[in-house]
């Protein structure tokens, strides 16, 4: 009880700084990282070279990327932002791209053939196709992003980090489940939201098929 | 309706379509047909600009298309596909609207049409307008492709080999169906395939071509009779060997080469008859040339006297079948009754001919290898 009484507050502030960290960057990486990857579905020859770069650039380890953007920007929450935004990216850029290449040629040759315009092709056929693809990409990211957030505290930034870096370093089991608990609570909820907009956004007609 | 002049194409070093010149006329319906890579698909997806020629001009209502906006250009041109395409992501009616929505017909013309549609391919609007089509069957999903490709009611609908991934049954169907729409609605056809029969049942025209040039246009009568070279005639031969064994009747294997004789017949002549002839048995006849029965060398013997007409022995009722009886049936007949072969009588009773065990090998090996006689 006393732990609560102690920290409670503490935690509460915690876990919102978190979950807005981990909100704000994946939705600017949803974003980015659709449009990324239609506009590379249009260009799949330049897709082949522009994947692999992105893919290493997904293996600089978070910390090594935290800690240099902190020395450009400095202390505020962009830092924080735009460095899980840039790791949320990946894992639907990648769903998105092949989602979309996964599209079968005959339903986009129908499409064509009845009259669709490029962008009517994309809107009406080639995005719900894909959409199942795309939303495994953002529940990986998510749970990711979730994860990634504890690296906030590393410059000093808050969210659940900052209970598992003052417990690491104080060697206080009870500081570190109190960080890791709420954020890995944080990951199955968000997760679970996911699935409930994937029963939103995939059309019915293939949520059987895949 | 869609004319093609000085058509060429090229995929690299290949050329697909070599300087291709033809007209089809509105409310026809073609059929183009040839060995695959004959630049017949080439040939059809340039009529809505799928596929953009090199040289030459294509006027498809007297406009030259290239001139003509793409987009526009297809919605006023039904295409359906083998691999039927419909969009999984929407429902039947959704998939027949996809054209009409484009061109801003309301929603209630559009499940006007839908059902009108529907209702033309005997399919409940209730039933399935609201399914998807991962719910249909393949026959199914091929029919609302038809559907979706005439509901704009456009005056030219393409078809890329559209039943060629359907069983034999449905294809049938479909055949038949297609065959009425275009009767009923008059649209210009172009229709490609593989299959002869399938070009000879349903084509008032057809276009063969081989590596990118019309060998012979011609209406199905025209080309059965005068096949312009021999890979033609060879599509032909392959195509009646595929002709649907199921359709066959004892018609097609019965030997007409039958002896037969009237009742008054005297039992001295018939077995003169059947002595010259080596047979064991005559087929008898009625005086109005009906079907009467067989008789027997046995028989004969048992009746023991020579004189006398043939009937005044009782004909033994052998197994008979009709003559646009399936031919299966009447194999399964001759087998089982132990008989030495099948009476086939014309729809009056009369006798057509007998199915003999070797009359029917022969005529199979007709059906495989071509005329064996």
């Amino acid at each position: 009880m006393s732990f609560f009484e102690t920290y409670g507050d503490r935690l509460i502030t915690a876990f919102q700084i978190h979950l807005f960290y981990v909100l704000t960057s994946v939705v600017i990486g949803f974003v980015i990282a659709l449009l990324l990857g239609i506009l590379l579905s249009r260009v799949p020859q330049y897709a082949k070279v522009v994947m692999p770069l992105l893919s290493v650039f997904q293996t600089i380890p978070g910390i090594v990327f935290i800690g240099i953007l902190f020395l450009y920007l400095g202390m505020i929450p962009a830092t924080v932002i735009s460095a899980l935004a840039v790791y949320a990216i990946f894992p639907i850029l990648k769903n998105t791209y092949t989602g979309l290449l996964d599209v079968k040629k005959e339903y986009i040759e129908a499409a064509k053939g009845c009259g669709m315009t490029p962008l009517q092709t994309l809107i009406e056929v080639e995005l719900p196709l894909a959409s199942p693809s795309i939303i495994t990409g953002l529940r990986m990211s998510t749970i990711y992003t979730v994860s990634w957030a504890v690296l906030a505290a590393m410059i000093g930034l808050g969210g659940l980090g900052e209970f598992i870096y003052i417990g690491i370093a104080s060697n206080n089991d009870q500081l570190i489940l109190a960080g890791a608990i709420p954020s890995a609570i944080m990951a199955i909820i968000l997760s679970l939201l996911i699935d409930v907009l994937r029963r939103a956004v995939v059309p019915k007609g293939i949520r059987s098929v895949k | 309706m869609i004319r093609f002049e000085n058509v060429n194409k090229k995929y690299g070093n290949s050329v697909i379509l070599d300087d291709l010149n033809f007209n089809i006329e509105a409310g026809e319906f073609v059929v183009l047909i040839g060995p695959s890579g004959c630049g017949k698909t080439t040939t059809l997806k340039s009529i809505n600009r799928l596929i953009k020629p090199d040289q030459g001009k294509i006027f498809v209502n007297g406009q030259e298309i290239s001139q003509v906006n793409p987009v526009k250009l297809r919605r006023k041109i039904g295409y359906v596909i083998q691999q039927i395409g419909l969009f999984p992501n929407m429902t039947i009616e959704q998939n027949i609207g996809v054209v009409p929505k484009r061109l801003k017909y309301d929603k209630k013309e559009i499940q006007k049409i839908t059902r009108d549609l529907m209702e033309m391919v005997d399919m409940s609007y209730e039933e399935y307008a609201h399914k998807y089509p991962s719910e249909l069957s393949g026959g199914q999903q091929q029919r609302i492709g038809v559907l979706r490709a005439l509901a704009a009611s456009p005056p030219i609908v393409l078809m890329d080999e559209p039943f060629g991934a359907l069983d034999p049954m449905t294809r049938a169907t479909l055949q038949k169906e297609i065959a009425n729409l275009h009767k009923k609605l008059k649209k210009t056809i172009v229709f490609v395939t593989h299959d002869m029969n399938e070009a000879l049942d349903l084509a008032d025209k057809i276009v063969f071509m081989e590596h990118g040039k019309i060998v012979q246009m011609a209406t199905p009568e025209e080309m059965l009779a005068n096949p312009a070279s021999p890979l033609i005639r060879d599509f032909m031969r392959k195509s009646a060997l595929a002709a649907d064994t199921l359709n066959l009747t004892a018609a097609d294997f019965l030997s007409a080469n039958v002896i037969s004789v009237q009742k008054k017949k005297s039992i001295r002549e018939c077995t003169d008859l059947m002595a010259r002839h080596h047979i064991d048995s005559l087929v008898i006849k009625n005086e109005d040339q009906t079907y009467a029965g067989v008789v027997t060398i046995k028989d004969i013997k048992k009746h023991g006297k020579s004189s006398g007409v043939i009937g005044e022995i009782e004909p033994y009722q052998n197994i008979t079948s009709d003559i646009l009886e399936n031919a299966k049936d009447s194999f399964d007949k001759l087998y089982s009754s132990g008989d030495n072969y099948v009476v086939v009588l014309n729809n009056d009773q009369t006798i057509a001919g007998i199915i003999t065990k070797t009359s029917m090998a022969t005529a199979m090996a007709d059906t495989l290898w071509g005329d064996m006689q």
